[in-house]
C-alpha cells in the first residue's frame, strides 16, 4: 500500500491550493535508498522519481498521509538539466495535512530525473550480538546482527537500506515534527499537543498477508555482505542488494561472524562499586589481534554461552550490553556477579601510631595503619584473572604489600588495583598494609612527598 | 481565499459631523490594496505596508480602516499621504467603541485620486531561517543552503506582496492565510570550515573506567566565518535551525545532524554542533592533591595554604585520520604553573585552552597524547 504518492499537477498552482481537486499524472518510484540512525529515531529517505516536465510552469505535489515524515525535511533536487530547472519554492498549501507542493520552473521539456529526499521517523536498526565461549573459555566465536524495524506508516519495496552507527544530535523528535498540524507550526501560538499516528486497525491482517507475500519474494538464498565505511563520526553500513520491509515487519540481517576471537575472563572485585561479589567480564579488543577491527563495533546487547561438548549443546554464561568499541578499543563486557570466584578482603590488624598533640594537649595529629588480607578463590576448572580495587578515604597515604599478587598499580590519587592470577581450583592470598596519616600528620606526609 | 478582512473605505465630506460611530451604516467606496511590502526585518514584529488610492473630495474626508479576524496593533497604524503631502493633511484618528477599526480625518486641497501608503504591525505573520548545509567527503566545506520559511496565519491573505528580510534582494511573493511558504534565498556553494572537537574537563566525565561501560562523547562542531572569503560576509547570518549532511561519495548523503545557528554578524565565526565523537577518548585523573606551605594562626590551626595539584589526562584518537581536540582546563582562584608538558592558552583567569593535534590511529593501536599539569593553587583559606 503505498501512502507517499508524488503527482505531477498540470494546472496552475493558485488553483490547486485552493480547490484540491487535482487532475494530477502519477510518477512512480524508482529507487529508494533508507539511511537508518539507531542513536535516534530518524531514517533519511531518499528515491528518485522520473517527472515529465513542461517548458514554464509546473507544480509538482507530495502526500504522505499517515506516514510519520518531517515535512521541513523535504527537498527535491532535479538530477539532470542543473540550471534550468528551477525549483522556486515549497508550499505547504493551507486547510490540508500531509502535503507538500514545489513549484518548479523548467526551461525543457520531457522526462526528467528527480531526487526526494526526506526524514522519517518510524524505522529503526539495533545491534545484537551472541558469543560463544569455547571450552577453555580462552576464544569466543562472535556474531553480529542487525535488526531494522518499520513502523513508518509506509512499505519500503527494494530499498537499498543503510544503517549507521554514529550519536546524532536533533533538536527536535522527528515524530514530533511529523505530527504538527503545520510544518513549522504557527507563529504567535503555543502548539497544542497533536494525536499521535492513528493506530493499527483490522486492515492489518491483510498488510500482514501481503507482507509475507512480498517478504519472501525478495527472500536471498545467500547471506548477504554488508559494506562499512566511516563518515565524518559515523560509521555506515550499506547492505547488500535490496531489502523489502513492508509497514509493521522487522528484519533481522547478519552483520559478521568471526570464530576464535581470544578473551579474557576478568574478574574484578570493588566493594564500594559492586559489594562483596565478584563481577565477571569478558574482556576483547576491536583490533586485529582478535580477528577484528576492520570496523568500529556498534554498540548492542550481547548474549554469551559456551559451548559444553562436542554436541554444541550450550550453556548460557550471561549478556551484558556494551558501549560502542571504536577500533583498536579493548572492551569489557559485564556479565553479572558470579559465585564460583570469591574476594575474601579481611581486616587483620588495626592500630595507630605517631600521634601529634596541639598546646591545649589535644590530639592533632595520628597515623591510622589497617592490615588487610585478601584471599582470592578460583572454585572454576579454568584459569582466570582478578583485578581487586581499594579506595581510601583520604589522599595522604602510604601502602606496603607482601605475597602472591601479579599485579600493582596506583589508579588515582585514593585508589589502588591488585591484580591477582589464578589456575583453575587453587587460591592466592595477599596482605596489605596501609598508613592514613590523619589531621597534622598529613604535613608530615606532604612534606616528606614533595 | 479571496475574502478581504482588512476594509478601507472612504466616507466623504458629505457626512461630517454625522452621528456616525453610533449608526455606522455606511455607503462607502472600497479603494483596492495596490504595492503592499510586508517587512520582516523584525523577528519580533511583522510590519505590513500597502498603498491604496483614496478618492478624496475637495474639502474634509473620512476614511475608514477597518478589520475582523486579523491582529493589528492599534497603535501601530500610520498613514502617510504620498501624493500631494502638502495640500492633504490627516487631522484626527478616531476609534469607534467596541469596534476593530478607526477613522481618519483628512482634510483635501482638491478633488484627488491620492495614493497613501498605510502601514501597521500585523500579528502570526512571520518568518523562520532554516540552514541546510552538506560537507564533501573530506570535511574541508559546505554546500550552505539558506531558506526563509514564511508563515501566514494572520488570517489575511495576500495575493502579491513584496517581502523584504534585513538583508538580501526583496522578492515578490504572494501567501495566504495559514500557509507556509519555503523559499530559497541564498546560495554558498564552498563555505570553508573546521572541524572541532572539544573536551571541557568541567563538563565531561573523566574517566568512562568509571562509568560501566558507556561511551563518553567528545563534541564536535563544524566552524564556519561569516566572511568574505566563505562566499559570506555580505550580511549578518540570522539564527535558524541549521541541518547538516555529508557527501558519502557514492551519489548520495548522510545526516550528521542538526544545530540551532546563532545570529552571526559579519566577521563572527558560528560554531554548528553536530554530535559527539565515540571515537576519540581522553581518560583524566587527579593523582596528587596535598596541602604545602601551611601558614597557622596562634591556636596552630592552618588557616592559609598553597596545593600541589598533578592532573594526568590520556587522550586516544582511534579515528583513521589525524584530529585536533581543542581540551578545556580549569583551575580556580590564584594559581601558578609548575610543570605542563603541552602548551596552552589562558583564556581568563581559571580557563586553559589545549590544542592537541592528535595523529590518525596505526595498526598498533590508537594515536595517544598524555597531558600532564602539576600546579599550586596559592594562598586557600581555611
Amino acid at each position: 500500500m503505498k501512502r507517499l504518492i508524488a503527482s505531477l499537477l498540470i494546472f496552475a498552482i493558485a488553483g490547486v491550493a485552493n480547490a484540491k481537486v487535482d487532475l494530477t499524472t502519477l510518477p512512480t518510484r524508482d529507487t529508494v535508498q533508507l539511511t537508518i540512525y539507531n542513536s535516534a529515531d530518524m531514517t533519511l529517505a531518499r528515491e528518485s522519481r522520473a517527472l515529465t516536465l513542461k517548458e514554464g510552469a509546473n507544480a509538482l505535489q507530495f502526500s504522505w498521509e499517515n506516514t510519520l515524515i518531517d515535512p521541513t525535511s523535504l527537498e527535491m533536487l532535479p538530477k539532470n538539466h542543473a540550471g534550468r530547472i528551477d525549483i522556486a519554492e515549497l508550499v505547504f498549501p493551507p486547510r490540508v495535512r500531509n502535503l507538500g507542493l514545489w513549484n518548479i520552473h523548467s526551461e525543457v521539456s520531457g522526462k526528467v530525473p528527480v531526487e526526494i529526499t526526506y526524514l522519517t521517523s518510524g524505522l529503526t536498526w539495533r545491534a545484537f550480538y551472541m558469543g560463544t565461549l569455547s571450552a577453555d573459555e580462552k576464544t569466543m566465536r562472535l556474531e553480529g546482527y542487525v535488526r531494522v524495524t518499520n513502523n513508518s506508516g509506509e512499505d519500503y519495496e527494494n530499498a537499498q537500506v543503510r544503517v549507521i552507527v554514529g550519536k546524532v544530535h536533533l533538536l527536535d523528535e522527528i515524530a514530533e515534527l511529523a505530527r504538527r498540524e503545520y510544518p513549522y507550526g504557527r507563529p504567535g501560538v503555543v502548539r497544542p499537543p497533536t494525536p499521535s499516528m492513528p493506530a493499527p486497525s483490522a486492515v492489518m491482517l491483510r498488510q500482514r498477508a501481503a507482507g509475507r507475500e512480498m517478504m519472501a519474494a525478495a527472500d536471498m538464498a545467500a547471506p548477504k555482505e554488508i559494506i562499512k565505511e566511516g563518515l565524518s563520526e559515523y560509521f555506515l553500513y550499506t547492505i547488500e542488494g535490496t531489502e523489502t520491509i513492508p509497514n509493521g515487519w522487522s528484519k533481522r540481517l547478519q552483520s559478521f561472524d568471526v570464530d576464535g576471537v581470544p578473551v579474557v575472563n576478568l574478574y574484578k572485585y570493588e566493594a564500594e562499586r559492586y559489594g562483596d561479589r565478584v563481577m565477571r567480564f569478558l574482556s576483547f579488543a576491536n583490533d586485529t589481534e582478535h580477528k577484528l577491527g576492520e570496523t568500529p563495533i556498534p554498540d548492542g546487547m550481547l548474549k554469551v554461552y559456551r559451548g559444553v561438548d562436542d554436541a554444541k549443546h550450550l550453556s548460557y554464561e550471561g549478556q551484558s550490553s556494551f558501549k560502542y568499541i571504536p577500533v583498536g578499543e579493548k572492551v569489557e563486557l559485564n556479565l553479572g556477579t558470579v559465585a564460583d570466584v570469591v574476594v575474601e578482603p579481611k581486616l587483620m590488624e588495626v592500630r595507630s601510631d605517631n600521634h601529634r598533640f596541639d598546646r591545649n594537649r589535644n590530639v592533632a595529629g595520628w597515623d591510622d595503619i589497617h592490615t588487610w588480607r585478601i584471599e582470592v578463590r578460583n572454585t572454576r576448572d579454568v584459569p582466570i584473572k582478578v583485578e581487586i580495587m581499594r579506595n581510601f578515604d583520604a589522599p595522604h597515604w602510604d601502602i606496603t604489600h607482601s605475597g602472591s599478587i601479579d599485579g600493582y598499580e596506583k589508579v588515582d590519587l585514593d585508589t589502588v588495583k591488585f591484580t591477582v592470577e589464578l589456575p583453575g581450583r587453587s587460591q592466592k592470598t595477599f596482605e596489605y598494609t596501609t598508613t592514613l596519616y590523619r589531621g597534622v600528620r598529613t604535613e608530615d606526609y606532604n612534606r616528606r612527598t614533595r | 481565499m479571496n475574502a478581504k478582512r482588512l476594509v478601507l473605505s472612504v466616507i466623504v465630506g458629505l457626512l461630517l459631523g454625522g452621528p456616525m460611530a453610533q449608526a455606522r451604516i455606511k455607503l462607502v467606496a472600497l479603494p483596492e490594496r495596490a504595492a503592499t511590502i510586508i517587512r520582516l526585518d523584525n523577528p519580533n514584529a511583522t510590519l505590513i505596508e500597502e498603498e491604496r488610492v483614496l478618492t478624496l473630495q475637495q474639502g474634509l474626508n473620512k476614511v475608514d480602516f477597518s478589520w475582523k479576524g486579523v491582529q493589528i496593533d492599534e497603535d501601530s497604524i500610520r498613514l502617510e499621504v504620498l501624493d500631494h503631502p502638502d495640500t492633504v493633511n490627516l487631522l484626527s484618528v478616531s476609534y469607534p467603541p467596541g469596534e476593530s477599526a478607526l477613522v481618519w480625518e483628512i482634510s483635501s486641497g482638491g478633488n484627488y485620486a491620492e495614493t497613501v501608503r498605510i502601514s501597521y504591525l500585523l500579528g502570526n505573520i512571520d518568518r523562520l531561517i532554516t540552514y541546510k548545509a552538506v560537507a564533501d567527503k573530506a570535511e574541508t566545506h559546505v554546500d550552505l543552503r539558506s531558506y526563509v520559511i514564511l508563515r501566514n496565519f494572520s488570517g489575511e491573505d495576500f495575493d502579491h506582496a513584496r517581502i523584504l528580510l534585513d538583508y538580501g534582494e526583496a522578492f515578490e511573493q504572494g501567501i495566504d492565510h495559514e500557509e507556509t511558504k519555503q523559499v530559497l534565498f541564498l546560495k554558498a556553494p564552498t563555505v570553508p570550515i573546521r572541524k572541532v572537537w572539544t573536551f571541557d574537563a568541567a563538563k565531561l566525565p573523566w574517566d568512562a573506567e568509571r562509568l560501566d561501560n558507556q561511551n563518553v562523547g567528545i563534541p564536535v562542531s563544524y566552524r564556519i566565518v561569516n566572511d568574505a572569503a566563505s562566499g559570506l560576509g555580505q550580511f549578518a547570518m540570522w539564527g535558524g535551525k541549521a541541518r547538516l549532511f555529508q557527501d558519502d561519495g557514492r551519489s548520495s548523503t548522510i545526516f550528521l545532524g542538526e544545530d540551532n545557528a546563532p545570529l552571526v554578524p559579519v566577521g563572527e565565526k558560528m560554531e554548528l554542533y553536530i554530535g559527539d565523537s565515540r571515537d576519540i577518548v581522553v581518560t583524566q585523573r587527579k593523582m596528587r592533591d596535598v596541602q604545602i606551605n601551611l601558614r597557622k594562626n596562634d591556636s596552630d590551626r592552618v588557616v592559609l595554604y598553597d596545593t600541589d595539584e598533578i592532573i594526568t589526562a590520556k587522550i586516544e584518537n582511534f579515528k583513521d585520520s589525524p584530529a585536533t581536540l581543542t581540551m578545556i582546563q580549569h583551575i580556580e582562584g590564584q594559581w601558578d604553573m609548575e610543570k605542563c608538558n603541552l602548551p596552552y592558552t589562558k583564556k581568563n583567569a581559571s580557563t586553559l585552552e589545549f590544542e592537541i593535534e592528535l595523529p590518525a590511529r596505526t595498526d598498533a593501536g590508537p594515536a595517544v597524547q598524555e597531558l600532564t599539569m602539576h600546579y599550586h593553587r596559592r594562598n586557600v583559606r581555611n
